[in-house]
């Protein structure tokens, strides 16, 4: 379908939409040249409803520890819900508040790291204090965290919006032994990772660097050289599930831009520890067809363990099921678990590191076996601790690691939150809602958006597995402003 | 002459801005109604699954060969414990379990479970994980001494 043909479309089905909606076409054409902002935060519609905080008298003394998106947006929509607010908010880090979706486009060479890069200060809402320290000891039974400054801060109710932490020294010869966050100080990772063909976008540094690796690749194969491309996805839950596919369509984008011979010379493999592109089939099989038409390649289960960044080679773990001895309990065969080292040779390699909670948290009574803190995933509080609630990368929450999905959570969170506050019963529910703005091509977008019933949920009545123009319009100018003006505001 | 150039430049820039205007109007209305979709969805939007047997039902006549009675587990069966957990985190094992993960590519780390899950579906012992995890902490959990 061309633009012209997408957009007239969308247009069409917009003004659809609109009239379920009560509003008239000329309506939302003049809430659209009052601006975006004004529109998203509802100017008489269902969207005035839909966000109208309900005010609420109850106190308490609110701490949330992580300034990111999610602890930022769910400070800002506290404020604006509750009439006597008292929220402090632990964060340490000058720009936690960034806008992390965008660092793909970063590394895709279409964004600059200014423009993904927000100073936490200004996201603060007013009111609210922020203390600059790092949560490091939690005492759910006295209700107190202990603060990097040795500060004891004392709360009613607590918010773990922690984020998570990159993990590189799991991977062998990086020489790298701290695990670092997406937003602060990465001089642990950069002089190795962003070097010598090695890249990553998923802290803000290394998505600038990638984007400097990435053209190296680019010119090499333009120059006639035959170049081998990797991009791993490793066995842990990781931030932004789509990413470490959305470079790659990147990298062939920016090769067939420098011509069909540059991308001839280059051979593009995605190396991921799972068996699938995407837990949900439909989107599974659509991406599998478009890795096809693009000749870009797979190899399922391997996950990358070793880097030899000298001779650059990657060495992955490459593990399979084979059928095992009969199973008297499940009467069946059962299956053995096999696994060998493969080595590969590589001359630009895109890593996603394993992800993990922080040690502070992971091991404290707050965290769980395997780290993340575990809530009810539907109301999102702490499974032992009634006046403890977490939300984002942080809490154990099936798929629930991204922008889209912290989105629908804070709102569920607060208004939760208020409920336990007034002693009433919880009734938000948040129903694994999440969205993939998977980028295909520059200009393409496949919108992959699902729930936990692991079905295509859309928002549009359109063919959700198909890429389109206006999605990509949607990914590149919307999403940013609406993180920006409407989530980050507590508003959207 | 110039005149009529500058007369189809004109028609030429309006339409550039009408097409703009279009484009604009309708990516500040998606936008919105993204923002506010899928609030009302529930974890059943794709239609509710009914189960044969209570989760109890198949704990008794399955799980229990190898997790035990008590839910203790049986390390030489490579079962872990289940009563160490609360039912959200079990949830979320099981969920992972029957689903072969919970991220995109991760994969799973219940490999094995999860080839076993599909024998046992087959042979009816399907069950809600959220029912199941409830059943679990309900039936096995044990508080911190």
């Amino acid at each position: 379908m061309s633009k012209e043909q997408d957009i007239n479309k969308m247009v069409d089905m917009v003004g659809e939409e609109l009239k379920k909606h009560g509003v008239s076409r000329r309506d939302a054409m003049k809430m659209a040249a009052v601006g975006s902002t004004a529109f998203l935060m509802g100017s008489g519609t269902e969207a005035e409803a839909a966000t109208e905080a309900r005010a609420s008298a109850a106190t308490g003394k609110i701490l949330i520890v992580g300034g990111g998106l999610s602890g930022m947006a769910t400070a800002a929509k506290l404020t604006n819900t509750l009439s006597n607010p008292d929220i402090t908010v632990l964060e340490p880090t000058e720009t936690a508040t960034s806008y992390q979706p965008g660092q793909t486009l970063v590394g895709g060479g279409l964004w600059t790291g200014d423009d993904v890069t927000y100073k936490t200060d200004d996201f603060v809402p007013s009111g609210v204090t922020l203390i600059k320290e790092k949560a490091v000891e939690f005492d759910p039974d006295n209700n107190t965290v202990t603060t990097s400054g040795g500060k004891t801060l004392k709360y009613d109710f607590l918010v773990i919006a922690a984020g998570l932490k990159l993990d590189f020294s799991k991977i062998e010869g990086l020489g790298i032994s701290e695990t670092i966050t997406t937003r602060g100080d990465d001089s642990a990772v950069r002089n190795v990772i962003g070097q010598n063909g090695l890249a990553s976008i998923y802290f803000g540094n290394g998505a600038v660097d990638t984007w400097k690796e990435m053209q190296k690749f680019v010119a090499d194969a333009k120059s006639g050289k035959k170049v081998k491309g990797l991009f791993t996805h490793p066995n842990t839950p990781v931030k932004c599930g789509g990413a470490p596919k959305k470079i790659m369509y990147l990298t062939d984008a920016r090769l067939r831009e420098a011509g069909a011979a540059a991308r001839a010379n280059a051979d593009l493999t995605f190396y991921p520890n799972g068996s699938k592109m995407f837990g949900v089939a439909e989107y599974h099989n659509a991406i599998q067809k478009q890795f096809e038409a693009r000749d870009m390649k797979w190899n399922y289960r391997h996950n990358l363990i070793k880097v030899d960044p000298e001779k650059k080679i990657a060495t992955f773990n490459r593990h399979w099921k084979q059928k095992g001895a009969w199973d008297e309990d499940l009467e069946e065969y059962g299956v053995d678990m096999k696994s060998k080292e493969v080595e590969v040779e590589y001359d630009f390699m895109h890593i996603t590191p394993p992800m993990i909670a922080a040690e502070e948290i992971a091991k404290s009574p707050v965290g769980s076996g395997k780290g993340w803190v575990p809530v009810n995933k539907e109301t999102l509080q702490h499974v032992k601790f009634d006046n403890v609630f977490a939300l984002g990368d942080i809490a154990a929450v099936p798929m629930g690691k991204t922008g889209g999905s912290a989105r629908k959570q804070y709102a569920v969170l607060v208004d939760n939150l208020i409920s336990r506050m007034e002693g009433k019963e919880l009734t938000a529910k948040y129903a694994g809602y999440t969205v993939c703005p998977l980028i295909t091509s520059i200009g393409t977008v496949m919108l992959a958006e699902f729930n936990w019933t692991k079905k295509p949920t859309p928002s549009f009545p359109l063919d959700p597995t198909q890429e389109r123009y206006i999605w990509w319009l949607l990914k590149v100018y919307a999403l940013k402003p609406m993180t920006q003006y409407g989530m980050l505001a507590g508003r959207a | 002459m110039v005149c009529l150039q500058v007369e189809l430049k004109k028609q030429v820039q309006e339409k550039r801005i009408k097409i703009m205007k279009k484009t604009n109007m309708m990516l500040i209305t998606v936008a919105a109604l993204f923002t506010f979709a899928g609030c009302t969805q529930t974890p059943d939007a794709g239609g509710k699954i009914t189960y044969s047997k209570t989760p109890k039902e198949v704990y008794d006549a399955s799980c229990v060969k190898c997790h035990a009675a008590d839910g203790s587990g049986v390390p030489e069966k490579k079962a872990p414990a289940l009563n160490d957990r609360q039912a959200a985190e079990l949830e979320l094992d099981l969920y992972d379990v029957k689903n072969g993960g919970l991220n995109q590519s991760s994969g799973t780390e219940h490999d094995i479970m999860e080839h076993n899950m599909k024998k046992l579906i087959d042979k009816g012992f399907d069950y809600d994980p959220k029912a199941m995890a409830e059943f679990l902490e309900k039936s096995f959990f044990k508080k911190a001494e």
